[in-house]
């Protein structure tokens, strides 16, 4: 589904990704894990499509299309979904406004007919539910006033409502307790999906205990430097990041 | 040249307020409050005009008291009051000038809104007196004309409410000036909401001083601007006395080669202590060659305050647009709705559903354009 080629990018002219490679099919969970500065931003940045991180090698082919060369609206309209590290505060749009806003944006684009108000409140509620999303946040301007974890549950609330093909969650775990990060996670794995790749964002192997990935690779440097099966973030929390990127050198 | 007036002023009241303009004379940039907002170049080679403008009242709700200032006979209650409040040069041209306008007095709790309207050229004076315990509801709106000067005084008695909400529409090449005075009484709680939209020069400036224990004020306002507009909203704001409470949002939206300017001071006198003010300006610019100028102050006097003001310029949050478009949302449509979100919490206070949406359709009416 994704295929990642020799990718370099830079951001305000200084190379941050310097030839990374990686593959993903559906049905696959992949983790990427590197310590602070090694890139894992950008590089879910650059593929949802935020301006400013520019693509100066490689390549990013997403079912078979050149991703880099999309908008980032037309990229979510074809399943690709950020959860991101820090979902903005938006004052004067209630949450319930832009869900239905986002999600009719995303069909219309995709030719399919709009969901009206009552059909968009329907959905949204039952799976907001799930992830114990109140009535009282969803009436709330964007984010604002919400908590860390309140944010996060939002996230996965569109990610549920939007059904991704590629779900990229970006630090999903940074800022949650225990039973927050539990509830994210189940929120997640319901959405685990034979159609559905996922790449989870991590700098702890503590996320990976509830989200357990098919794959594992190590970002250090704007590179993938070691990659692995479930056990190497075992691995990965007993050596510490130094020791992995010194044996793979 | 004029030499005396319709309006029920004595003699030497009128000398007073002739002699102050044609002294003064129009104000230029050189006069501090007048600085981003050049009026002797929006005049050109024309004089202030000597003319009386026009208004037009809505249906008079019981309650309501109206004089017609063009009138003989005037009651005693706008023979006590015109002309009574605090002057401005310009205010000074309209009482010396204008030769009718509108005074109403309010003496119970009035449900319906009233609506006024000004229009035509020329100078025109407008009293508005609001009894103890009364309550209104106006709505002021303006309609185009090459130059107006208005002057309003505006009194709130012992616990009176006032809720105004001014629609000034887009009027190019036009010069539209408002100057008002008010005096706040204990208790009592004027809210006001201004929308324009911007003239050749529009000015609305108020002068309004809270004059009695837990008198309050809390005025809001949005600009959406085109073109070579401009809109200028100037604020003193003054806490006469203690445990007296004035909160201020402005936000501006500027685009094309138009100016947006907000000047507001607020002044805690001496001993006025348990005063509470809040002022924020906000001007979002969307073309290269739009302005806004943001100017709040505070002057303090009193030791036991609360005071906060702030100003931002800027353009669209980057980090809020792309949220908005990796979530599916089209660029153009993403700004629209940021845009709308930047204005609507200036809105939010109109406490009433209807006048609310009035006002967020004229907004969205000159957004769309």
């Amino acid at each position: 589904m994704l295929e990642i080629k020799n990718l370099h990018v830079s951001v305000g002219g200084k190379e941050i990704l310097k030839g990374l490679n990686l593959s993903i099919a559906a049905g696959q969970v992949h983790a990427i894990m590197g310590p602070n500065g090694s890139g894992k931003s950008t590089l879910s940045y650059v593929l949802a499509g935020r301006a400013g991180y520019d693509v100066n090698q490689g390549s990013i082919t997403y079912n078979g299309e050149d991703l880099a060369a999309l908008p980032p609206e037309a990229r979510a309209a074809k399943g690709v979904f950020l959860a991101m590290q820090y979902p903005v505060e938006i004052p004067g749009v209630t949450t319930m406004m832009f869900l239905k806003s986002a999600l009719n944006a995303q069909r219309r684009s995709r030719g399919e007919s709009e969901l009206d108000a009552i059909g968009v409140l329907k959905t949204v509620r039952r799976k907001a539910a799930a992830l114990n999303v109140s009535e009282d946040m969803l009436k709330r301007a964007l984010n604002v006033g919400f908590s860390g974890g309140e944010k996060k549950r939002l996230e996965i609330l569109q990610m549920s409502l939007f059904e991704p093909k590629l779900a990229i969650l970006d630090e999903t775990d940074s800022g949650l307790d225990i039973d927050a990060l539990k509830l994210v996670a189940e929120g997640v794995n319901a959405l685990r999906d034979p159609s559905r790749a996922m790449l989870v964002i991590t700098h702890y192997q503590r996320l990976l205990d509830y989200i357990v990935p098919d794959r594992i690779h190590v970002l250090a440097g704007g590179r993938i430097v070691a990659e692995g099966g479930k056990e190497l973030a075992l691995e990965l929390e007993a050596k510490g990041y130094d020791q992995i990127v010194k044996d793979a050198a | 040249m004029k030499t005396a007036s319709a309006l029920a002023l004595t003699p030497a009241r009128w000398e007073q307020a002739a002699s102050h303009f044609r002294s003064a004379g129009v104000p230029t940039r050189r006069v501090e409050d007048w600085k981003y907002s050049d009026l002797a170049k929006a005049l050109g080679d024309t004089a202030l005009s000597e003319a009386t403008a026009s208004w037009k009242l809505g249906k008079l709700p019981a309650g309501v008291e109206m004089f017609d200032l063009a009138e003989a006979n005037a009651p005693d209650w706008v023979k006590t009051h015109l002309g009574s409040l605090k002057e401005t040069t310009l205010s000074a041209a309209s009482l010396a000038f204008a030769d009718g306008g509108v005074a109403l007095r309010v003496t119970g709790a009035v449900e319906t809104p009233l609506t006024l309207e000004f229009s035509g050229k020329g100078n025109l004076r407008a009293l508005i007196v609001l009894e103890k315990n009364a309550a209104l509801t106006l709505v002021e709106n303006l309609s185009g004309s090459e130059q107006r000067n208005v002057g309003v005084e505006i009194i709130l008695g012992a616990n009176a409410q006032l809720h105004h909400v001014r629609l000034a529409p887009a009027a190019a090449g036009a010069i539209q000036i408002e100057e008002v005075a008010m005096t706040v009484a204990r208790d009592a709680v004027y809210t006001a909401h201004y929308a324009s939209f911007g003239g050749k020069l529009s000015r609305l400036e108020l002068d309004i001083a809270l004059e009695g224990a837990n008198a309050q004020a809390h005025l809001s306002g949005v600009s959406v601007l085109h073109g070579d507009s401009h809109a200028d909203i100037t604020t003193r704001l003054s806490h006469a006395v203690g445990n007296t409470q004035s909160t201020q949002l402005f936000k501006k939206v500027a685009g094309g080669k138009s100016r947006a300017v907000y000047q507001g001071k607020v002044t805690v006198t001496q001993g006025a202590n348990g005063s509470d003010s809040r002022q924020t300006a906000k001007a979002l610019l969307l073309g290269n060659q739009a302005e806004a100028d943001l100017k709040p102050e505070l002057e303090i006097f009193a030791d036991d305050v609360k005071c906060a003001h702030g100003a931002a310029v800027g353009d669209l949050d980057a980090d809020s647009l792309f949220y908005l478009r990796a979530r599916g949302i089209p660029e153009s449509d993403a700004r629209d709705l940021l845009i709308h979100a930047f204005l609507e919490d200036a809105m939010a206070g109109i406490a009433r559903d209807d006048l609310r949406d009035q006002v967020r359709t004229a907004v969205n009416e000159a957004l769309a354009s």
